[in-house]
């Protein structure tokens, strides 16, 4: 199970519809787009109310046939962890499976996330079995399936990890919370000693591939990772020495045992040979210095 | 007087097995109903490389005789069959061509002959065959390793045999055959015969797996591996012989079958096989350790790469599963230079892939070199002439068939299994 590709070379589709325009991933990616040349569209939910009882006739209506349609749009987990963010979820995967039978796309991209895997004791790959451990990754991996089941156009999944980087409005642990801390009050909150490894993606490399995936009509499920996990102490040390002020690195006494989360990106090398990953201490000064500026 | 023995099926398993027997004297009839293979085996053209076949045969003499007629088997006392069974990319086996060799050799063996199934069957295969009287019928477990095939056939660590009844004495001319070659004889139960097989197998992926996970934590916190095995091997309980060296995981289709059996045994009699899955997964991680080292160290624009070796082992001309295969595969966007002594890489494998005369000119302006196959004539390879060769540093050598302080002192950067890496994480 992992990424083939309709094209050997890069093929600009027709257009590039991004749901979630409005986001921090999707602002990049719109801008990503033009910047190739590819006629772009972007729905917000200020355009396009996902979760309406006919968003799925809306969007169809907004849509061309050979559209290449990315799905960026969901309630993150800063928005509402609980069942009911998980069922408006639900429903705008509805709409989009709903939408793609009234017009022919020429692809379909779905953003999902490596909230779909457990915490596991090997490396995880797209084989792994996506066993998610919380409403989140649950309700990524059953959009996952309806789309899989119900959405009539070639589908690429792309489960990412966190991302970071400037222009990120969540708030959660890791990278982007930590810049904000250093950056305003010089203290970074660590839960433990920060001993939890995790893959964090700089959201340019996430909108490369993401384009990259659109170009080649890419199909089936790829792992959007590093491959190089680093624990929250050393991002937060990482992100203490650029945050331009001093900055002390606070932990907390342990409530819960650390987890650790590894990926096997070889069915990325394979998908995208040469893919480069901006290294986390230069996505961090990035992002600092974008902030900053 | 020593019996006759027959062999149907002369591809790898039966033509090394009867030169085996031949070689400890018996009067050995080898049929193929290929005509044009046994024209060729009469040629002394052999299908297979197999280090000291040729010698074996020759030695043999008129003991051994090539034939396409059947009924040349009437005249034998012990009828072995034992053609190669294919197997499909899931391991499943394919006995179609076997059954089929088993029925006409049962119609043309002499009625007080024995017949010996030497070929891999899943479990229960034999059993159900009702060729021959059961008395009459055995199973024979083959060890056949591609590359030693010649040394494990002439010096077998000991011989199972699967009966229809293990407490009823071996048939006199069988046990003349197997005493041949002096090692323990062990008769079980045809199905107990069949597993065993299976079981050593299982074993042996087992301490593979053990080794290349070992060998991937002995590369990220600056231990070796080939510290450690030699301390393992001097443990009674794990022993001399283990399969200790880390690899690019299993290949060749063998031990792929036997894991693919074992499964879906497991799966239709509803016993807890996990491990399987485990090791395969763990098998298939290995096999892309050479594309992740590429990966990781090779930059720069259009970069070249070197492979030398495509067979999945060296001795063989195998290249099913070869870790080799998959690197060139995978490597698109790189340019290819490949060399193997004995297989020549097929363009269908990559669009920009060069054929090399030699080793060293496939190294020739390569930006790193991948040494995939531990052929011997590898080891021969001086570090400072690939350095010459070579544009980049990089010489990704899983197997160390380079002098690694000689590699280290001509300035390449030398990776290899299990050992520690220079520079940051794989």
């Amino acid at each position: 199970m992992t990424l083939s590709h309709k094209q050997c070379d890069a093929v600009k589709p027709a257009r590039i519809v991004v749901l979630g325009a409005g986001g921090f991933l999707g602002r990049r990616l719109l801008a990503a787009c033009a910047a190739t040349g590819v006629e772009t569209a972007g729905l917000g939910s200020r355009e396009l109310d996902l979760t309406a009882p006919d968003a799925g006739a809306q969007l169809g209506q907004w849509l061309r046939p050979r559209d290449v349609l990315v799905f960026l749009a969901a309630l993150t987990p800063d928005k509402g962890r609980d069942s009911a963010a998980l069922m408006r979820n639900l429903a705008m995967g509805r709409a989009v499976c709903e939408a793609t039978r009234s017009v022919e796309l020429a692809q379909l991209i779905y953003a999902s996330s490596d909230a779909v895997y457990s915490f596991a004791t090997t490396l995880i790959s797209e084989d792994t079995p996506a066993i998610p451990l919380d409403l989140y990754g649950a309700m990524h991996r059953t959009r996952e399936l309806m789309l899989a089941a119900e959405a009539k156009a070639p589908l690429a999944i792309l489960r990412l990890t966190a991302i970071y980087g400037a222009d990120d409005t969540h708030n959660s642990y890791g990278p982007n919370r930590f810049i904000r801390q250093a950056l305003k009050d010089g203290r970074i909150a660590l839960f433990g000693n920060g001993e939890e490894t995790r893959d964090h993606l700089y959201v340019d490399d996430a909108v490369d591939l993401i384009l990259k995936t659109a170009l080649r009509g890419s199909t089936g499920v790829l792992n959007l990772v590093t491959g190089k996990s680093e624990s929250f102490r050393a991002v937060a040390d990482l992100v203490a020495a650029q945050a331009g002020r001093p900055t002390e690195v606070v932990p907390s006494a342990r409530q819960n045992p650390a987890t650790h989360r590894h990926f096997d990106v070889t069915n990325l090398m394979r998908a995208f040979p040469g893919t480069r990953f901006k290294p986390l201490a230069d996505g961090l000064a990035a992002t600092v210095g974008e902030i900053r500026a | 007087m020593k019996p006759t023995v027959g062999f149907a099926g002369m591809t790898h398993l039966g033509l090394v097995s009867a030169a085996a027997v031949a070689g400890q004297g018996f009067k050995v009839v080898c049929f193929d109903g290929d005509q044009a293979l046994v024209d060729r085996l009469a040629q002394r053209q052999w299908p297979v490389l197999e280090p000291g076949l040729d010698e074996l045969i020759r030695s043999n003499g008129a003991r051994q005789h090539f034939t396409a007629a059947p009924g040349d088997l009437a005249a034998c006392d012990v009828i072995y069959v034992a053609p190669d069974v294919p197997t499909d990319d899931q391991g499943r086996s394919d006995v179609t061509g076997l059954t089929a060799l088993i029925h006409s050799t049962a119609a043309a063996m002499n009625p007080a002959a024995i017949m010996v199934v030497l070929s891999q069957v899943p479990p229960g295969y034999t059993r159900t065959l009702g060729v021959t009287p059961p008395e009459r019928l055995y199973y024979q477990v083959e060890t056949l390793v591609f590359g030693q095939a010649v040394e494990r056939a002439t010096k077998p660590e000991r011989t199972i045999v699967g009966c229809a009844d293990p407490a009823r004495p071996l048939d006199p001319s069988l046990r003349a055959v197997l005493e041949a070659f002096g090692c323990p004889i062990l008769p079980m139960r045809y199905e107990s015969a069949e597993l065993a097989k299976i079981s050593i197998n299982c074993c042996l992926v087992a301490s593979v797996t053990v080794a290349n996970t070992l060998a991937e934590l002995c590369e990220r916190i600056g231990a070796d591996w080939c510290e450690i095995a030699p301390a393992l091997k001097l443990d009674r309980r794990i022993g001399s012989h283990a399969y200790l060296a880390p690899g690019l995981g299993i290949a060749g289709g063998n031990l792929e079958r036997d894991l693919a059996t074992i499964q879906r045994l497991a799966d239709s009699r509803g016993t807890e096989a996990g491990i399987i899955a485990a090791w395969l997964r763990n098998s298939r991680y290995r096999r892309d350790w050479p594309l992740r080292q590429l990966q990781e160290r090779v930059r720069g624009v259009d970069p070249v790469i070197g492979v030398l070796g495509v067979t999945y082992k060296e001795n063989t001309h195998s290249i099913k599963n070869s870790p080799a295969v998959a690197l060139i595969k995978a490597l698109t966007g790189y340019r290819l230079a490949s060399f193997d002594p004995v297989v020549r890489a097929s363009a269908e494998w990559h669009p920009r892939l060069t054929v090399a005369d030699d080793p060293l000119a496939a190294c020739d302006g390569a930006d790193a070199v991948a040494i995939m196959t531990p052929w011997p004539l590898f080891r021969m390879l001086k570090p400072v002439d690939l350095a010459r060769r070579m544009r980049g540093r990089v010489v990704i050598d899983p197997f160390a068939m380079l002098d690694r302080a000689a590699a280290v002192a001509a300035g390449l950067d030398h990776i290899v299994l299990g050992a520690p890496l220079a520079g940051d994480r794989q």
